[in-house]
């Protein structure tokens, strides 16, 4: 095996690594601002997907031009879900919060598959089979637009958290939630806009890789596990340590492939997980 | 001295009867089959629940011990001709034998942690099943070669003995439930889910406590796998080892009533009456939708009634003891 | 007077992050008294009661209870050893009663559920729960949930307990029935640890005071040496002796 290979290995790793980062901050933020693990985050990355296939299959619409139209709907939907499933169980305890998001997950993924059937779709568009060749090393074009967008939108979230009011008053929340209320805000706003946010971000992650990826209703459940890794390995509640740890997972996935083989990419990842867990249980960025 | 003739005692007793009989009042083997199937949900839900029911480490891992159990027996009928009977043993023991490393892992961790913890390390196994197919065979899945009625083979002709056989199970898992209920392990099962820094704090080793339930849980849901494989003679990696099949598992004692010993009957009861029923109604033409109306029962159960049918239906028994006939009580 | 010492704290010491919660800190406990601890917010108080109990390890310093070396051992064999504590914030099992509640601890001594849940009722009426014994524990006032506290403790039949700030938050006559059953549970051979705000407590109950300020004792003695120990007042500024 040679040194193009592995870099071929490696700058997949580090595109993919990006929708990772993407799922994985829309995760966190929903836990560290309401404190729910949302077990159908993998579900909203494939109901992106499915609504960026169905603009374009209808409509004709670019996978890229219909994250305009993805990410406002995921958005209402995230907020939906809040409103009508997480509210009511905000306090109780863990069964209740895990199998929510557990039962939500099973509806979404089977009115897929009840909706759209079991059939494996793609996109057709005219730039999909563009590469760009660096060395010996080739980037399908598709992928690198996936990892900029996913930056794109990454480096927006953090813009929006750090610099506006709403921002740091979604920040304050997941600090400490009865402070913020002293100081005015409204908890309850906060969390219809954290799970807004996570499952616009979760269907923009959709949205990117549609051009490169299969859409079918169970697809939701790599993305949900990957999710799961990245924003445990980066510390629950940390946008950071997500990206930091999406980044690891990436690559540690990509060559797991290359030398593994490739129906053990994910086990390369869970490996990583497990011995992160038995070292540092609260994750990269440490205990909250 | 006779036992007295109360209803506590004999309704039980004769539920029991009814059961022993039922398979002769039933039309034809198909419903038999139903039954079976719901046994099979009542050894796998009771078992889940005596970890994740009573100490409230809610696994989402448990169909890795069932495959464990279903696999390790079917290799070892194919490859070595070992009984069945034997392998019901074998395959718990493999089952309980994987949990000493899951639980060294997952058990550092709390709540949904530990639940993701679980899935992964479920779909690490199914990975591996897969990958491995020299051994396992791959996606194909296993298959027992039918060899007609063979007794020691726990090959039957007819539905019958499977149907005993599940029953035995079944009574012998909640059987089991029950007991630890009424030793320390039980209650300190109970006291780490309500608050495991609390229990430690009054003398309790968690970690034994919770290792313990894991090892018979798995045991126990290692041994529903190797009748399972029994009785369908086939099992695939997806569906054994399935995160689908780990969240079935979970939703039977969650609606019957976690960390109750007749909860996971209850729920068994009502899941396999419910798939049957959407079977019937929509005959296959929907795939997804049952368990689109499964996971929206989860979230209906979740949203009213968390405690699952058990409180209802314990109020239900209470009443209808209350109401019956007691010969034998002393006035 | 060393044969009389249940329990000697030596050079214990913890940081979190870049603060210094307890520094070199060394006091002795010794059998059938009631010693007070007491010292400013922040003093390092509840951290000594975690470092002591085996809910963190100290990062340097050793615990000694009835002869034996109990640094760094995990809280369930603190207590099994016969070292038990309260929480300041009480965490009672919410769910179940007060009854089983109690026999949770009673079943570190007597593992037949029966035999537990006989002493967990003997322990229940010591504490003057009985009312409440079928109630979910969750559902007690703060005043209660403190005693279950007390009496979880009790059930483990421990020789030295720590009870943590079981006074904050209570009026004046729950309060001298806290001061009354505290000096019960000394009458009855137990020896134990109080810490606490409620300056009149700690006075009148105490055998002795130790005094904390900043992570390390600043006094030890009688309470009325305490009581004039201008370190002590500075430490307080007096407020809080004069309040109570």
């Amino acid at each position: 095996m040679d040194l193009t290979t592995f870099l071929q290995a490696l700058i997949t790793g580090i595109l993919m690594a990006g929708i990772y980062a993407l799922v994985g901050i829309g995760l966190t933020l929903i836990f560290g601002v309401v404190r729910i693990v949302n077990f159908a985050h993998g579900e909203f990355v494939m109901l992106g997907m499915y609504i960026t296939f169905w603009l374009w299959k209808l409509w004709g619409l670019d996978p890229y031009l219909a994250l305009l139209v993805t990410m406002p709907v995921m958005f209402c939907f995230g907020v939906l879900v809040q409103r009508f499933l997480l509210q009511p169980i905000l306090r109780a305890p863990d069964l209740a919060q895990i199998f929510m998001t557990v039962g939500l997950g099973v509806i979404l993924s089977n009115a897929a598959l009840l909706g759209f059937t079991a059939d494996f779709r793609s996109v057709k568009i005219a730039y999909a089979e563009w590469v760009w060749r660096l060395g010996g090393v080739s980037v399908p074009v598709t992928r690198l637009f996936a990892f900029l967008g996913a930056l794109l939108l990454a480096g927006l979230l953090t813009l929006f958290l750090r610099k506006t009011d709403m921002g740091k008053a979604l920040r304050a929340v997941a600090q400490d939630r009865e402070v913020s209320m002293l100081l005015g805000v409204n908890p309850e706003r906060m969390y219809l806009l954290a799970v807004g946010l996570g499952a616009a971000l979760a269907g923009a992650a959709g949205g990117l890789i549609v051009p490169f990826f299969y859409v079918f209703p169970t697809v939701g459940a790599i993305f949900g596990l990957i999710a799961f890794v990245v924003v445990i390995l980066g510390t629950l509640g940390s946008v950071e340590g997500a990206m930091l740890a999406a980044l690891i997972v990436g690559v540690a996935e990509s060559l797991g492939i290359l030398f593994a083989g490739a129906d053990l990419g994910l086990v390369v990842v869970f490996a990583i997980l497990v011995v992160a867990l038995v070292f540092r249980p609260s994750g990269l960025m440490g205990a909250r | 001295m006779r036992a007295a003739l109360t209803p506590e005692r004999y309704v039980p007793a004769g539920t029991l009867l009814f059961l022993l009989v039922l398979p002769f009042l039933l039309p034809n083997p198909f419903y038999v089959h139903i039954v079976v199937m719901m046994f099979t949900f009542v050894i796998l839900g009771g078992a889940w629940n005596i970890l994740s029911g009573y100490a409230g480490q809610l696994s989402l891992g448990h169909a890795a011990f069932f495959g464990t159990g279903a696999y390790v027996s079917m290799l070892l009928v194919n490859h070595y001709g070992t009984s069945p009977w034997i392998t019901l043993w074998i395959g718990g023991f493999a089952a309980l034998l994987l949990s000493l490393p899951v639980g060294f892992i997952c058990f550092r961790l709390q709540g949904p942690y530990f639940t993701i913890a679980t899935i992964g390390l479920a779909e690490t196994l199914r990975l591996l099943v897969l990958h491995f197919r020299e051994i396992t065979n791959g996606a194909q899945g296993l298959t027992v070669p039918f060899k007609g009625n063979s007794p020691w083979q726990m090959q039957f002709d007819s539905k019958l003995p499977y149907y005993y056989i599940a029953l035995v199970l079944a009574i012998a898992v909640l059987w089991i439930t029950r007991c630890m209920e009424g030793v320390r392990l039980g209650h300190y099962l109970v006291a780490i889910g309500q608050n495991q820094e609390a229990a430690e704090a009054l003398g309790i080793n968690s970690a034994q406590a919770k290792r313990r339930a894991l090892a018979l849980s798995a045991f126990l849901t290692g041994v529903g796998g190797v009748f399972y494989a029994q009785y369908t003679y086939v099992i695939h990696p997806d569906s054994a080892f399935g995160l689908g099949h780990s969240i079935q598992i979970a939703m039977v004692a969650i609606m019957g009533g976690v960390g109750t010993v007749l909860g996971p009957a209850l729920g068994a009861i009502i899941m396999e009456f419910f798939i049957q029923s959407t079977q019937i109604v929509f005959a296959g033409q929907y795939p997804g939708l049952e368990l689109m109306v499964y996971g929206g029962l989860l979230v209906a159960v979740i949203l009213w009634r968390p405690r699952g049918v058990f409180p209802w239906f314990d109020r239900l028994y209470r009443g209808l003891i209350a109401r019956l006939p007691s010969p034998g009580r002393a006035a | 007077m060393t044969d009389n010492v249940v329990l000697t704290v030596e050079g214990l010491s913890k940081h979190f992050g870049g603060v210094q919660a307890v520094r070199d800190l060394s006091f002795q406990v010794r059998a059938g008294e009631i010693l007070g601890v007491i010292g400013p917010n922040g003093s390092g108080k509840t951290t000594m009661f975690h470092l002591i109990t085996g809910f963190h390890r100290p990062d340097h310093g050793t615990v000694t209870f009835l002869g034996l070396d109990i640094t760094g051992l995990p809280s369930h064999e603190v207590c099994a050893r016969g070292l038990c504590r309260t929480f300041q914030v009480a965490r009672p099992f919410p769910d179940i009663t007060v009854h089983r509640n109690v026999l949770m601890g009673a079943l570190l001594r007597h593992p037949d559920p029966a035999e537990a849940a006989l002493r967990a009722g003997q322990v229940i009426r010591r504490v003057g729960l009985e009312a409440h014994t079928e109630t979910p524990a969750g559902s007690l006032t703060t005043i209660d949930q403190r005693r279950l506290e007390v009496a979880r403790a009790l059930a483990t039949e421990p020789k030295l307990v720590l009870l943590d700030e079981t006074m904050a938050g209570l009026n004046a006559t729950e309060v001298g029935e806290a001061i009354k059953l505290i000096a019960t549970l000394r009458d009855q051979g137990l020896t134990v640890v109080v810490v606490e705000h409620v300056m009149r407590a700690v006075m009148s109950l105490s055998d002795r005071i130790v005094v904390l300020d900043q992570g390390t004792k600043i006094a030890e003695g009688k309470p009325q040496e305490i009581a004039e120990d201008p370190r002590v007042i500075q430490a307080y500024l007096g407020k809080e002796y004069r309040r109570a």
